[in-house]
């Protein structure tokens, strides 16, 4: 078992350095440096909520709120103090994002289920008032543009390859959080949390201790897509992008490690083709979610390694 | 259903959607446009009549020969109203699919990240249809023209009507109501400003700020008419519009305050969507009107826009019209359009003749700031069923001097120091 | 402030409570007695709006027949969403994650469905006929449409609590909402009960939707402005309970009316600060409607 799991570990990681490392020498533009360096991004943010979603059955609808506190600290701190402190924004950012998460999540926690998932969507929606609002501190409406990293991440491919060393320091450290002891209570959380606390396994603090890593990387994914896109708005706070990095993760499955990953790139993928020929693009996204919610609820990975299973000699399928 | 006919669905939209268009790769000299309207939700109205009035410009222009040789092309993608994604599509329209020019964009919020884009790779973005001062002020860059009044030059236009209505109407107190964001805020200020600037003595009873497509304003409606104000100002756009008016009107609200609504109320999607519901008397302007100027090219484009769609355009749409003019004049100045730096002097001082202007005016772009000037008119809702479904259309209009509506020098510096 | 002020403003206030009622008892209804969370309550509500839009511009049918014409329009799109794809992901683990996609896959579906049928313009209903006037209660001046809607508003939660305490249905509907399983064995049919509550949930949607129509725009995207002031309704008056859907949307309509009249520089937060502060203090909302599972 062990082994398996080692095995596949190295087709994806294998896959991820040659694909995405090969990217700045590939690309045909700027563009698809852009497209490639939000996939990372997305991705990464998608697996941490996973850890949420898939892994401790919490849905949060409100992992926007982190992800704009980490785009605004960057924004603001760079705005007012200069572009040389990018780097130490970010820093800040997740900061932020880990004492915030504390407190929003010591009282979303005491609730399960459905309640849960519109406490946070209702956490998120507020942080997006208060940023539309406080237009004096945030040039509300307007956002923030011309946000730019410094010195050598002032170059496209540089900046890449930095958030493609983090993104893979990021989902290096959440393979391990999923695979350790806590990784494991957490798992049993989602089927069972009464046995859980029977066992002598504290049910709450594990869940906020997962939400507040989760919450981490999403602010780091927030400060670094400001890194991309040289701006920020107060949608990236709306639910909305919660929404978006649910979609992910359903579809590339909830119940994969890295299915998030591969659901971020067909999402934003799709987005791009779809976007780029039709205004009909909330109907073709919609579709596709209500498809993969009903007919593949184990997302495309899942599926596919469904199908592998139930093709695979000698074993017991699932169907 | 099975499993597998879920898959078949989902196929078979993908399928549909990749079909819809297949970029068609010509041999012949194109300009190309890329657009970043948005086609969904509340804006999507401006986004289409923008689209189909930039086409519609792009058919009479080709088919008397295109430019130089060169045809023009439109490629549009819904911005979604969203910055971040917009940034996207602008870098992929500039690095990707080489296009010439940025275009459009109705969200101020969407401008001001397109204009970054453009200053950085140098590319020119044409802002037809968003308000915000700030970008041909303190965010100007060289890259950007906006061939479409801004919140100050409707404001100042509104300060000059209110100082003249003082002397016939004497008035002393006004409030304010506005959606809760930039859009909102700047127009109060920009108003107070240029009362100022023109001596008008004032004193404000009430400021409301209710949220973007707030539903329902009856609370702030009460409110108004318990500060008794002589006069006013709304700053609201599009639906909201809609909703403030049909919500006040059973209050009475117009007979005790007049309704002064100087930069988009005048729209033509409010008459359209009001019909006779819309009380007389209300003082609106626009950014274009479609019975006003009666000049042969306004009243040509009006109807050529009619035939086309189906409706009469709102004026998002005279705005795109008149950049693809735009575009079209420079590249005929400079010969070709690659050469950025020489389009951009060319664009800089630009005359061009447009459906908006009235006899013996000619717009023009002006060199310093980028903003095209622009004669304003303002006008009284009036009985008018000559562009259904609208019942009401302004009339009793007057005119305000372009180069009376021009902030002054020093605006700018007053807007960064803030 | 004068009393008269003070009464206007509290009659604002009913009015605003009124309509977020309409929407949110829907919302709610579906919450409590199907334990699920339709994010796409709204789009049934724009659809309402549209649907009597259609019926009184291009069919020029009377406004109140079009009312019915949109609440029944909007319950049978509702039964039809249950009944061809919420149905299906009952019972499966994670359903409410599930739940909450699916719901949201419709918003985007319906919200461009809208814009192919009716197109972007902003669209807009004339009051009805007799109600377009003002009426004098106390020597303040109303608008009579303002009046009838706070009247039906008050009319529906009669109905509905005579309904739900009164009747075979309603006792079947609030037994649905403690134990479905058990409910099945008792020989109730539920997935049909499941379907007609849905159906009656969106029903109540577009009828909110219809009602409100005349006061406010038309057009895509309008759902997605009454889902989240809903959620903010129902989340304090605590999910799935129907007093608490009653007692939020007023608490919320009055708060809104009066910090216009007194803080309107700030008055757009004071909805999310009614909902931290309960949310700080009561996170299941003021009703709850059972023994929420606390881990």
């Amino acid at each position: 078992m062990k082994k398996s799991l080692f095995n596949k570990d190295i087709i994806f990681w294998g896959l991820f350095v040659v694909v995405f490392g090969s990217v700045p020498f590939l690309k045909q533009s700027d563009y698809h440096l852009m497209l490639a360096n939000s996939i990372l991004i997305w991705g990464m943010f998608a697996v941490a909520f996973n850890m949420l979603f898939g892994v401790t059955g919490m849905l949060s609808f409100g992992q926007a709120l982190y992800y704009g506190l980490g785009a605004y600290s960057v924004g603001l701190v760079v705005k007012n103090y200069g572009p040389s402190l990018f780097l130490p924004a970010i820093g800040l950012g997740v900061v932020l994002a880990v004492i915030t998460s504390i407190l929003v999540g010591l009282l979303v926690i005491r609730l399960s289920g459905v309640y849960f998932t519109v406490l946070t969507l209702a956490f998120g929606q507020l942080a997006w008032q208060i940023t539309f609002r406080w237009y004096h501190f945030t040039g509300g409406d307007d956002g923030i543009q011309g946000i730019m990293p410094s010195g050598v991440l002032e170059n496209h491919t540089v900046y890449y390859y930095f958030t493609f060393v983090l993104v893979i320091l990021a989902i290096w450290f959440l393979r391990r959080v999923a695979n350790s002891p806590m990784g494991l209570v957490l798992r049993c959380i989602r089927q069972n949390p009464e046995r859980v606390r029977f066992l002598g396994r504290r049910v709450r603090r594990n869940q906020l201790r997962i939400y507040v890593i989760s919450s981490f990387f999403a602010a780091l994914a927030g400060g670094l897509m400001t890194g991309v896109t040289n701006s920020i708005h107060p949608d990236m706070f709306y639910w909305t992008t919660s929404g978006e990095v649910i979609l992910m993760a359903v579809l590339g499955g909830i119940g994969q490690f890295f299915g998030p990953f591969i659901g971020a790139t067909v999402i934003i993928i799709i987005q791009d083709v779809v976007g780029a020929r039709t205004e009909y693009w909330s109907l073709i996204i919609g579709l596709i979610m209500m498809v993969m919610v009903l007919g593949m609820p184990r997302g495309l990975v899942g599926e596919i390694r469904g199908l592998k299973a139930r093709f695979a000699p000698g074993r017991m399928s699932r169907g | 259903m099975s499993r597998s006919k879920y898959f078949c669905v989902m196929a078979l939209a993908l399928v549909a959607a990749l079909v819809c268009s297949i970029p068609v790769y010509a041999q012949e000299k194109i300009i190309k446009i890329g657009a970043l309207y948005p086609m969904t939700g509340r804006a999507g109205l401006y986004g289409l009549d923008s689209v189909d009035a930039a086409e519609m410009a792009i058919e009479e222009i080709n088919s008397k020969g295109g430019v130089n040789g060169y045809k023009l092309e439109l490629t549009n993608t819904d911005s979604k109203a969203k910055p971040d994604y917009s940034v996207m599509v602008a870098k992929r329209y500039i690095t990707q699919d080489k296009t010439h020019f940025l275009f459009g964009v109705v969200s101020s919020a969407v401008g001001l990240a397109l204009t970054e884009v453009s200053k950085q790779y140098k590319k020119i973005f044409i802002g037809t249809d968003h308000a915000s001062t700030q970008l041909t002020t303190d965010k100007f860059q060289p890259y950007y023209f906006r061939v479409s009044n801004n919140t100050f030059q409707s404001m100042a236009a509104g300060a000059l009507y209110l100082k003249e209505l003082q002397q016939t109407k004497p008035w002393e107190t006004i409030a304010y109501i506005g959606p809760d964001y930039a859009y909102g805020h700047d127009q109060w200020q920009e108003l107070k400003y240029n009362l100022d600037r023109f001596g008008v003595k004032y004193k404000s009873v009430g400021e409301y700020w209710p949220k973007l497509f707030a539903p329902d304003y009856t609370a702030f409606i009460t409110s108004i008419i318990n500060d008794k104000p002589d006069i006013l100002v709304a700053g609201f756009w599009g639906g909201d519009t809609v909703a403030f008016i049909k919500q006040a009107q059973p209050y009475g609200l117009f007979k005790k305050t007049l309704y002064f609504h100087p930069d988009a109320g005048g729209n033509y999607e409010l008459m359209s969507a009001m019909g006779s519901e819309l009380p007389e008397g209300l003082v609106l302007s626009a950014r274009h009107h479609n019975n006003w100027p009666e000049t042969a090219l306004n009243k040509e484009y009006v109807e050529k826009f009619f035939k086309r769609t189906g409706r009469y355009p709102t004026y998002a749409a005279e705005g795109a019209y008149a950049g693809i003019y735009a575009i079209a004049e420079a590249v005929k100045k400079v010969g070709n359009p690659d050469d950025t730096e020489a389009l951009v002097k060319a664009l800089e001082g630009l005359k061009i003749q447009l459906p908006e202007d009235p006899e013996g005016f000619t717009s023009y772009i002006d060199p310093e700031t980028h903003q095209i000037v622009q004669v304003q008119a303002i006008g009284l809702t009036k009985p008018n069923d000559k562009f259904p479904p609208a019942k009401m259309m302004l009339g009793d209009w007057k005119i305000y001097k372009a180069e009376d509506l021009l902030p002054p020098k020093d605006y700018a510096e007053r807007l960064k120091k803030k | 402030m004068d009393i008269s002020f003070i009464a206007m403003q509290f009659l604002s206030g009913l009015m605003m409570a009124t309509l977020l009622f309409l929407v949110a008892s829907g919302l709610t209804l579906i919450f409590g007695v199907g334990n699920v969370f339709n994010f796409a309550h709204g789009s049934f509500y724009m659809l309402g709006a549209y649907l009597a839009y259609q019926a009184v511009s291009v069919w020029h049918a009377n406004f109140w027949l079009s009312v019915l014409v949109a609440s029944v329009g909007a319950g049978i799109f509702g039964m039809l969403a249950e009944f061809l794809f919420l149905r299906r992901i009952y019972g499966r683990a994670e359903e409410g994650g599930f739940q909450i996609l699916l719901t949201y896959s419709f918003i985007l579906v319906i919200d461009d469905l809208v814009k192919l049928v009716w197109g972007t313009e902003y669209k807009s209903l004339p009051r009805p006929t007799g109600l377009t006037g003002t009426a004098e209660i106390f020597g303040l001046s109303i608008p009579s449409y303002n009046l009838a809607i706070i009247g039906i508003g008050l009319v529906i939660v009669v109905i509905a609590w005579l309904v739900l305490s009164r009747t075979r249905s309603g006792r079947i509907a609030r037994a649905a909402a403690l134990d479905r399983e058990m409910l099945g064995s008792l020989g109730i049919n539920v997935p049909l009960t499941m379907t007609v509550v849905f159906g009656i949930a969106t029903a109540m949607g577009g009828f909110a939707g219809a009602l409100a129509a005349p006061l406010r725009s038309v057009s895509p995207g309008a759902g997605i402005e009454v889902i989240i002031d809903s959620l903010i309704v129902v989340v304090i008056g605590g999910m799935g309970n129907f007093w608490g859907a009653w007692l939020g949307a007023l608490i919320l309509g009055e708060v809104n009316s009066f910090a216009v009249a007194t803080f309107p520089e700030w008055a757009s937060l004071f909805s999310y600060l009614v909902m931290v502060l309960t949310l700080i203090f009561k996170p299941e909302g003021i009703f709850a409607s059972r023994k929420i599972r606390r881990i």
